[in-house]
């Protein structure tokens, strides 16, 4: 599994696209039978105290791709709090069993983790 | 300062900074302090305080609650000091109970080089609040800005400056293992 994380519209699924994944490949903000998970926050988001719960079916997938949610002012809303503090620890676990964890600004990716495999 | 190290880390919520930390102290001397900034101020905050303590427990942290004006606090001795965290120290020392906001730069960033001259290595934990595009009021907009300021002036003075991402420490300045 590569681990993929990065701001709003920095180029995270661009970046999945050139590791050879398309449309069809990418599960929105679902885990089905698709090897790509995107928006993972939002998955999270909807039931933080369910997040750890993912973990097992995110470390099978091949892409898991996820939202910096963390820096910016807690939000005063609890259970936004919640959504952010589950997504953070839940990319950390993923990080610490993902193949090559990517950190994406601005469009240019830096690996952080491990070591990509070729394009599919 | 004799032989005083500064290690700052900085990253957003849940991104492993205090584990790493942490793990970071196990290897430095005793004894360790942990000066825990935090109020307990609601749930939450409470669950959080909770999770830290866990996370401390058996590592030989002595600690010490102190909200505001570090220059105050006298260290029993010299050793290992974890300081968590700046956002919550800026937040004490800014806001008073009515809301009303006065410039903590001053008290901060005196009150950590305070504390790093009583300490043999001072690690920093710090939060990054300034990357979200919400509009916020005059007040939260002031606070976000002289955090910034702060984190700012603390990677100035640290001797290394890590960021965390997904709990991967990375380098923003300095050698660690010339630290630790």
């Amino acid at each position: 599994m590569i681990l993929i994380v990065g701001g709003e519209g920095s180029g995270k699924r661009d970046f999945a696209e050139t590791l050879g994944y398309a449309e069809k490949d990418i599960a929105d903000a679902k885990i089905d039978e698709r090897p790509v998970v995107y928006h993972l926050e939002q998955l999270v988001f909807a039931q933080p105290e369910q997040a750890d719960a993912l973990l097992d079916r995110l470390l099978e997938k091949e892409i898991v791709i996820c939202c910096e949610v963390g820096s910016g002012i807690i939000p005063v809303d609890r259970k936004e709090r919640m959504g952010r503090e589950a997504t953070g620890r839940l990319c950390v676990r993923l990080a610490q069993q993902a193949q090559a964890v990517v950190r994406m600004v601005c469009g240019i990716p830096t690996v952080i983790k491990g070591e990509l495999p070729g394009r599919r | 300062m004799p032989n005083s190290r500064m290690i700052l880390l900085t990253g957003g919520s849940a991104c492993g900074k205090s584990s790493y930390a942490e793990e970071l102290c196990q290897k430095l001397s005793f004894p360790r302090y942990y000066i825990a900034a935090m109020r307990p101020f609601g749930d939450d905050s409470e669950e959080k305080i909770a999770r830290h303590r866990v996370l401390r427990s058996g590592k030989g942290f002595e600690t010490i609650e102190r909200y505001t004006d570090l220059q105050g606090l006298t260290l029993p001795k010299r050793g290992t000091v974890l300081l968590e965290c700046i956002c919550n120290l800026t937040a004490n020392e800014m806001f008073d109970e009515d809301g009303v906001w006065a410039d903590p730069y001053e008290m901060v960033v005196a009150g950590v080089k305070a504390l790093r001259s009583q300490s043999d290595t001072l690690i920093v934990i710090t939060n990054e609040v300034g990357t979200d595009s919400r509009a916020y009021d005059p007040g939260t907009k002031a606070y976000m800005d002289v955090l910034g300021r702060i984190n700012r002036a603390l990677a100035q003075q640290a001797d290394v400056v890590r960021e965390l991402v997904c709990g991967i420490p990375l380098t923003l300045k300095g050698n660690l293992e010339e630290i630790v």
